[in-house]
């Protein structure tokens, strides 16, 4: 039994970081109907740039505040230059953002020589005892900032207008657009926002990984399986798919073979898009929306 | 329901094919005169072999993600069953590669028929992903199966020369044998193009739910396409695995080296045209080991910099890629006159 619950314990804490990373992803997926295969990247850009601000003497919890923004501003300038270009050629897109993360994660290993960075400091090693469970200080930061930014994200979408904006995008561009909101500002506004998002998870993942150039590839797969899981688009989707994946891992990790978790995930995955394509929580249809061009 | 069949006479188009396929095979011929004046240089010939190789295999990817518009990004798998398998039938078995190829390429159309089954249900980027979810659960079982793929640590085929087990000691051989298989992947190109299942492939790229209510059977046009993809793909991949006679997974299903690279090139060459991929494959493979080995050694993954910004440019600058923007000046030329 106690293994039980600390392998529950360690699946949900996991879940929290995937949670965490698939939040921002499946923002921009639902609404710039973009698959950013980049995302991954922009954790990993987030973490150095962590990592590079605790040189200079700022820890990774004050980090954040302005990881965040440079993040978002860094979002600002993908979406303006390279994707908003492509905005009805989904095929382009996906070569866009491929070259994105080839080019940043080469960025990276030529800026760093690929050194493996730790960012650990005395608070990765605090231990949370409760009731003999067992759970990483750092983790436990992590799930409640996903749940944190989640209860966020579905009241910004719901009380302002912004959010209501973003949301009327989601169900209907044409319709938004003739409503008189400004679809591409939107699309701008929520490119950046994932990616700050992005920023939020890699300055708080930084002190929990060894930092590497090739470290996005650990979360983008993940993520993807969680936006599936989840339904495109959705914010408590993203959250619960998240938790979902994490917890399957973990006790998959235990009682089958932590070398299969990735066809886990397949298996996972598989199943999901043949009785469901538009994902556990998303709306039906979701997954045709926005892919035909936008008549002129 | 299937539109009514035309009598033959009406429905072959007979000079013109003969005609594109000579102009093809002209073309082709074009591409092997750096191998003709570069055959005594070991490095050139390897980057050459390399070069047609993945010219066969991008114009493979081609049918289904070009013609097809079914943007797979798990083209790695069949390349490594088509590997696997051959290296399997030979060393278990000492199936002479050369026939091996046969059940490569069969095996490889099988796996991309049960992978696409329930995978076709998705569309453009949705497909992508899915594929390459794919492409990195097939690495992890890959690392997996030991006994069957040697785990991490890869298959090692011994050398043994001679054409039976398709083994050469020099290089130029097998410059040769895949500028062969380019040839004949292209010259399957040119005749599916002017096929039903190739002008069925363009609708359902062009507009699927039209294709649908046009009475054409979209699944099954799909699942062919895949199927001839892979199975091209898997030959391609068994070639490969006697040519490097090395097989570990972290190679075999790498996205930028293997999966990815496809379409990329075919992206440089022009998606969806015949000759793009071919053109892709003769300018980024040689740009790719040139950078390598001039920027490589200084700066670690300099050349995979430079892959990135050419894959971004392209995709905002070169939509159509080379014989593609090439084909429309040339028209806009010829109304001009």
């Amino acid at each position: 039994m106690e293994t039980f619950l600390n392998i529950l314990v360690s699946g949900i804490l996991l879940g929290g970081i995937y949670s965490l990373v698939s939040i921002g992803l499946n923002l921009i997926f639902g609404v710039v109907r973009i698959v950013n295969f980049a995302q991954g990247e922009f954790v990993m850009l987030a973490m150095y740039a962590t990592f590079f601000l605790s040189t200079l003497g700022i820890g990774p919890y004050y980090a954040v505040f302005v990881v965040a923004p440079l993040m978002f501003v860094f979002g600002l300038a993908v979406q303006r230059l390279v994707l908003q270009p492509l905005q009805n050629e989904p095929m382009m897109q996906i070569f866009a953002t491929f070259g994105l993360l080839i080019l940043l994660e080469n960025a990276v290993l030529a800026l760093t020589r690929g050194e493996g960075l730790s960012l650990a400091g005395p608070y990765s090693r605090v231990v949370i005892d409760l009731f003999g469970l067992k759970a990483s200080g750092v983790r436990v930061i992590v799930f409640v900032a996903a749940t944190a930014i989640a209860i966020a994200l579905m009241l910004f979408l719901h009380r302002t207008m912004a959010g209501k904006a973003i949301r009327a995008v989601i169900q209907d561009r044409q319709g938004a657009r003739l409503m008189g909101i400004n679809v591409e500002r939107t699309y701008l506004l929520t490119f950046a926002l994932g990616s700050a998002l992005a920023g939020v998870a890699g300055a708080l993942l930084a002190p929990i990984y060894t930092l590497s150039p090739y470290i996005g590839g650990n979360f983008i797969l993940a993520a993807f399986a969680v936006v599936v899981l989840g339904g495109l688009g959705s914010v408590p989707g993203a959250y619960i798919g998240g938790l979902a994946v994490g917890l399957m891992e973990s006790f998959a990790g235990y009682y089958v073979d932590p070398a299969l978790k990735q066809a886990i995930w397949f298996i996972i995955f598989v199943a999901v898009l043949i009785v469901r394509p538009s994902g556990l929580l998303g709306r039906a249809g979701a997954e045709e929306v926005g892919l035909r061009a936008e008549a002129p | 329901m299937k539109p009514p069949t035309l009598p033959y006479a009406l429905e072959a188009p007979p000079p013109a094919f003969a005609r594109a396929l000579a102009a093809h095979a002209g073309l082709l011929l074009l591409s092997a005169v750096p191998l003709a004046l570069l055959w005594s240089n070991p490095y050139w010939v390897n980057v050459l072999a390399y070069t047609y190789l993945f010219a066969a295999l991008a114009a493979a990817w081609n049918i289904i993600g070009g013609f097809g518009g079914q943007f797979s990004l798990g083209h790695g798998v069949f390349f490594a069953f088509g590997a696997y398998a051959v290296a399997r039938l030979h060393l278990d078995l000492g199936v002479t590669p050369l026939l091996a190829l046969i059940p490569a390429g069969a095996l490889a159309a099988i796996v991309a028929l049960m992978i696409s089954w329930p995978t076709f249900r998705l569309r453009g980027p949705f497909f992508a992903i899915a594929t390459m979810a794919i492409n990195e659960a097939c690495f992890a079982l890959a690392n997996y199966a030991d006994s069957l793929t040697g785990g991490p640590r890869g298959i090692l085929i011994p050398f043994r020369a001679g054409i039976a087990n398709l083994i050469f000691i020099e290089r130029w051989k097998y410059a040769l044998l895949m500028f062969c298989f380019m040839v004949i992947v292209v010259l399957i190109v040119v005749a599916l193009r002017r096929s039903r299942l190739g002008h069925y492939l363009l609708a359902v790229r062009a507009d699927e739910d039209a294709a649908r209510a046009a009475g054409i059977n979209t699944l099954a046009v799909k699942l062919k396409g895949m199927a001839l993809s892979a199975a091209l793909t898997g030959v391609g991949g068994g070639l490969f695995a006697m040519y490097v006679r090395v097989l570990d997974p972290p190679t075999l299903f790498a996205l930028p080296d293997i999966g990815v690279k496809f379409a990329l090139i075919s992206l440089i060459g022009g998606i969806g045209t015949i000759m793009g991929p071919v053109v892709g494959a003769l300018l980024i493979v040689p740009l790719e080991s040139y950078l390598r080995g001039t920027l490589g050694g200084a700066i670690p993954g300099g050349h995979l910099i430079v892959l990135g910004v050419i894959l971004v440019a392209a995709s905002l600058f070169l939509k159509r890629g080379i014989v593609g923007g090439a084909s429309s000046a040339w028209n806009w030329a010829r109304r001009r006159t």
